[in-house]
C-alpha cells in the first residue's frame, strides 16, 4: 500500500490565505498550550469531534510546514454521498479513507493509516468515530487504542475543541458565528494494551475538557442518553394505539417519555406536556387524514409512504428535542413499511429476502452493490436509496399484539368509522402473517427484543405483559 | 497651519496609540492601559477614517466593533441549540442598525433595534423553537445582547457624524475614567472611599480635557462641567454592572483574551457612557 500523496501546493495555499482569515475573522479562534505543538516533526492528533468544523480548526492549528504531510481519517461513505463534498476533500485534507462499521476481516482496517505513519505522515483522527451530539464528548472506540498500540513511540496530541459544536452543529447546513477555542494537551506517549491507551487518552480529553468547561456560562446541566425505541405493532384493531398511549402513561411515571402514535406527545409524571408543534408533524397529520379516505390500495400507497417516512424523521426530531428517555412508538415505519410490501407483493416472501430488505431500509447493511438482485426485484427500494430515505430507525424494542383478523374486523366495525381501504379480513390476515414474520425477522436476525402478545385477552393482561417485558429488556440493554 | 490643528492631533494621537501597540506586541512591558489600549486605538482609528476618508467606512468599522462584540457574547452565554434563528436575526440587525447610523437617519435609528429587532427576537425564538422550557431566558439574552453591543455602541457612531471631536472626547474620558478605576482598585481598600476617589480622581483630568477641547468639539464650558462630573458616574456603573455580568458569564479575570470576555471587558465602560451623552448633547446643544 502507497502513503497519500501530499498536499499539494495550491490547496496549503488555499488553506493559509482563504480558511485561515475565515476562520480567525468571521468565527473567531483561541488557541492555549500551543508551545504543545512544538519541535514535534510526525504526531497522531486526537481531537472531540461535533462538527464538520473541527477537521478545518485543526488545520488552522498546525504550523505551515506541517500542513502538506497531515491527513485526517475520515469514512469514505459519508463522504462520497456528494462527489462535489468528496472532490472538495480530497484536494485540501487528502484524507486517509477508511470506513466504519464492521471490520472486514481479511483486510486490515489500519493498512493505510499504517502505511502514512510510516512514511513519516502525521494523522488526524477522531477516535469517538463520528460528530456526537452537539457539545458531549462519547466515548472512544477502541481503534485508537488498537493502532497505538503498535506505535508506542509516537507522540499523541490530544486536542480539545469547544465552540464547533455551536457554530455548525450536526444537522444543521448553515454556519453561524462562534467564538472557537482549541485547547492543545502536552504530548502523550501510551504503552500498554489497547483497552489501556484508549481509556488514557480518553481521560486526557475529560481532563482538558473539565478544566475547560469552567469558564463559560451555565444555565442548567441536563444529561442527555440517546433515547431506546419501544415499537407496538399490530393490524388494525389490535389496539396497539391504546396499549401505546397506556404504556407511554405508565412508563411516564419514572421517566420522560414521547409517544409517536396519531400524534405527537411528550409525557412526564404520568402527565402529558404541553408542546410546541413541529410542522413536519402538521403535514404528516394531513397526509394520514388524506390516505384514510382513499378508494384503492394502489392510491394508498404514495401517501402511506409519504407518512411513514415522515413519523420516523418525526421520531429522530422528538428525541433530538424533547429528549425522552424512551419513545413508545404506534407501529414503527421501517416495520410497517417491510410489513406493507408484503401486502402489495402478490408472492410470498422468504425471510432472508425481508432482512435483507430492513438492512438495506435502515442504513446498517451499507456494502450492498447496486447491481444485487434485490434491486430488481423492489424497483421502490433502489429508488428510495437514491433519494437517501433509507436510514429509518430501527426500535430497540417490540412488541406485536397479535389478533385474528375476524376480531379485528368486528372491533373496526364498532367503532363506527369509515373503514380503510384494506380493512377487509382478507386483506388484514396477509398483513397479520407478514407482521409475524417481520418480528420473526427482527428476532432472529438483528437481536432485538421481540414479543409476540394476544390481543385478544382484557387490556390490563396485555398491558401487564407489556410491562414486564419492556422493563426487563430495558434493564438487560443498559 | 493653525486651521488643520484639529487634524493634526488627533493624528498625533493616533500615532501615539500606534507606537503604544506596537512596542506592547514587541516589548514585554506593560503598561498601566495595556487592556483598553485595544479598543482605543480602533475607535480612533474609526475618526482618522472619517476624517480623512468618508465617514460611511468609519461607521461599518464600528459595526465591525460590535460584531465582534456581540460574537463574543453568544459565545459566552448558554444559548439552546434551536435558538440559531434567532442568532441569524441579532446578527443581521447589526447591518439594519449601522445603516440607518450611516445615512443619518435618527428617527429610524433610535427605534431601529428598541421596536424592530426586539419584538423580532422573541418571534424568532418562537419559530425555530422546539420545546418551550427555556424561551424567556433566550429571548432576554438575545435582546440584551444587542441593546448592550449594538445600540450602545451604535451611539459612538451617531456621535460621531455630530462632529469627530464629541466622539474622541466621549472616549478619551472614558479612557481616564477606565484608568482612575483600574489604579484605585487595588490600591483602595474602603468601598466608600474606593466609590469617591474613582469617581472624583478623574474629574479634574476629564474637566481639563473637556475645557482644553471644547474650541474643537463645541460644547460650552457649562456643560462641559456637567459631562466631566457625569461621565466618571456613568463609567462606574457600566464598571459595576459589567462585573455582575462578567461573573455570570464565568469570564475569569486573569483569562481575559478576545473571545472570553476581553472585549466584553472593554467595552462595559461605554455601555452606560455612550448613550447618555449622546443624548445630552441632542438635547440640550442640537
Amino acid at each position: 500500500m502507497n502513503a497519500p500523496s501530499c498536499i499539494s501546493r495550491a490547496a496549503v495555499a488555499l488553506h493559509l490565505i482563504l480558511l485561515r482569515p475565515f476562520m480567525k475573522l468571521f468565527c473567531g479562534v483561541n488557541v492555549t498550550g500551543r508551545e504543545n505543538l512544538e519541535g514535534l516533526e510526525q504526531t497522531i492528533v486526537i481531537a472531540n469531534h461535533n462538527s464538520h468544523l473541527d477537521v478545518l480548526l485543526l488545520y488552522y492549528l498546525l504550523p505551515a510546514r506541517m500542513i502538506c504531510r497531515t491527513h485526517p481519517v475520515a469514512d469514505q461513505p459519508y463522504f462520497a454521498r456528494s462527489r462535489v463534498l468528496y472532490r472538495l476533500v480530497n484536494f485540501l485534507l487528502i484524507p486517509i479513507w477508511i470506513t466504519r462499521g464492521k471490520p472486514d476481516l481479511d483486510h486490515d482496517p489500519f493498512g493505510e493509516i499504517k502505511s502514512a505513519i510510516d512514511s513519516g505522515r502525521s494523522v488526524i483522527i477522531f477516535p469517538e468515530g463520528t460528530r456526537g451530539r452537539p457539545g458531549e464528548m462519547e466515548h472512544f472506540r477502541s481503534g485508537i487504542g488498537r493502532l497505538m498500540a503498535q506505535y508506542p513511540l509516537l507522540p499523541i496530541v490530544p486536542i480539545l475543541l469547544t465552540g464547533p459544536d455551536r457554530a455548525l452543529p450536526r444537522a444543521s447546513a448553515l454556519l453561524l458565528p462562534f467564538w472557537n477555542n482549541i485547547i492543545v494537551g502536552p504530548p502523550q506517549k501510551c504503552v500498554g494494551s489497547h483497552r489501556e491507551i484508549t481509556h488514557q487518552l480518553e481521560s486526557v480529553l475529560v481532563d482538558l475538557s473539565r478544566s475547560e468547561r469552567a469558564c463559560r456560562h451555565k444555565r442548567r446541566s441536563q444529561t442527555v442518553r440517546p433515547a431506546r425505541c419501544l415499537a407496538f405493532l399490530g393490524i388494525d384493531g389490535s389496539g396497539k394505539s391504546t396499549a401505546s398511549t397506556l404504556a407511554a402513561q405508565r412508563f411516564s411515571e419514572s421517566m420522560r417519555v414521547c409517544l409517536v402514535s396519531d400524534e405527537l406527545r411528550v409525557f412526564e409524571h404520568g402527565q402529558p406536556r404541553e408542546l410546541q408543534p413541529l410542522p413536519s408533524e402538521k403535514l404528516r397529520q394531513r397526509i394520514s387524514a388524506y390516505a384514510k379516505t382513499v378508494g384503492s390500495l394502489k392510491q394508498y400507497k404514495i401517501p402511506k409512504l409519504a407518512e411513514l417516512l415522515l413519523r420516523d424523521r418525526l421520531l429522530r426530531e422528538a428525541g433530538r428535542w424533547y429528549s425522552p428517555d424512551l419513545i413508545v412508538m404506534d407501529g414503527s415505519p421501517l416495520l410497517n413499511l417491510l410489513a406493507w410490501s408484503v401486502l402489495y407483493e402478490q408472492e410470498e416472501l422468504d425471510n432472508a429476502t425481508c432482512s435483507t430488505a430492513l438492512g438495506i431500509l435502515s442504513g446498517l447493511t451499507k456494502d450492498i452493490s447496486r447491481s444485487d438482485n434485490i434491486f430488481t426485484r423492489f424497483p421502490e427500494l433502489a429508488r428510495m436509496k437514491r433519494l437517501g430515505l433509507t436510514h429509518l430507525s430501527l426500535p430497540d424494542i417490540v412488541i406485536l399484539i397479535d389478533i385474528d383478523s375476524a376480531t379485528a374486523c368486528r372491533r373496526i366495525e364498532a367503532r363506527g368509522q369509515q373503514r380503510q381501504v384494506h380493512e377487509t379480513e382478507e386483506k388484514l390476515e396477509r398483513l397479520r402473517r407478514a407482521y409475524h414474520q417481520v418480528c420473526e425477522v427482527v428476532r432472529t436476525d438483528w437481536r432485538v427484543p421481540t414479543r409476540i402478545l394476544n390481543g385478544g385477552q382484557p387490556l390490563e393482561n396485555v398491558m401487564e405483559q407489556v410491562l414486564q417485558f419492556a422493563r426487563a429488556s430495558l434493564v438487560t440493554k443498559e | 497651519m493653525f486651521e488643520n490643528l484639529p487634524l493634526l492631533t488627533l493624528i498625533a494621537v493616533f500615532g501615539l496609540l500606534s507606537v503604544a501597540r506596537l512596542y506592547r506586541a514587541f516589548g514585554q512591558r506593560r503598561f498601566l492601559f495595556d487592556a483598553y489600549l485595544g479598543y482605543t486605538w480602533l475607535f480612533f482609528l474609526t475618526f482618522i477614517v472619517s476624517e480623512l476618508f468618508s465617514y460611511a467606512v468609519s461607521v461599518w468599522i464600528l459595526a465591525l466593533v460590535s460584531f465582534w462584540a456581540v460574537r463574543e457574547y453568544f459565545s459566552l452565554i448558554n444559548i439552546r441549540l434551536q435558538d440559531r434563528l434567532a442568532l441569524v436575526g441579532a446578527y443581521l440587525s447589526i447591518p439594519f442598525m449601522y445603516y440607518f447610523i450611516q445615512t443619518e437617519w435618527y428617527g429610524m435609528f433610535i427605534v431601529s433595534i428598541p421596536v424592530y429587532a426586539f419584538l423580532a427576537i422573541p418571534i424568532l425564538v418562537a419559530w425555530g423553537g422546539r420545546e418551550s422550557e427555556g424561551t424567556v431566558f433566550s429571548i432576554g439574552a438575545i435582546d440584551f445582547g444587542l441593546f448592550l453591543f449594538v445600540f450602545c455602541i451604535g451611539h459612538v457612531g451617531y456621535l460621531l457624524s455630530y462632529s469627530v471631536w464629541m466622539a474622541a472626547l466621549l472616549i478619551l474620558n472614558v479612557l481616564v475614567c477606565d484608568l482612575a478605576i483600574c489604579l484605585v482598585r487595588n490600591r483602595v481598600e474602603r468601598p466608600i472611599a474606593k466609590i469617591l476617589l474613582s469617581w472624583l480622581a478623574p474629574v479634574p483630568i476629564v474637566l481639563a480635557l473637556s475645557l482644553a477641547l471644547s474650541p474643537w468639539t463645541e460644547i460650552p464650558p457649562i456643560h462641559s462641567i456637567i459631562l466631566a462630573l457625569m461621565i466618571p458616574v456613568l463609567v462606574q456603573m457600566g464598571h459595576h454592572a459589567g462585573r455582575f455580568v462578567e461573573a455570570d458569564l464565568g469570564i475569569q479575570e486573569d483569562l481575559l483574551v478576545p473571545g472570553r470576555g476581553q472585549i466584553l471587558d472593554n467595552l462595559q465602560s461605554l455601555f452606560y457612557a455612550a448613550p447618555v451623552m449622546f443624548h445630552y448633547i441632542r438635547y440640550f446643544l442640537k
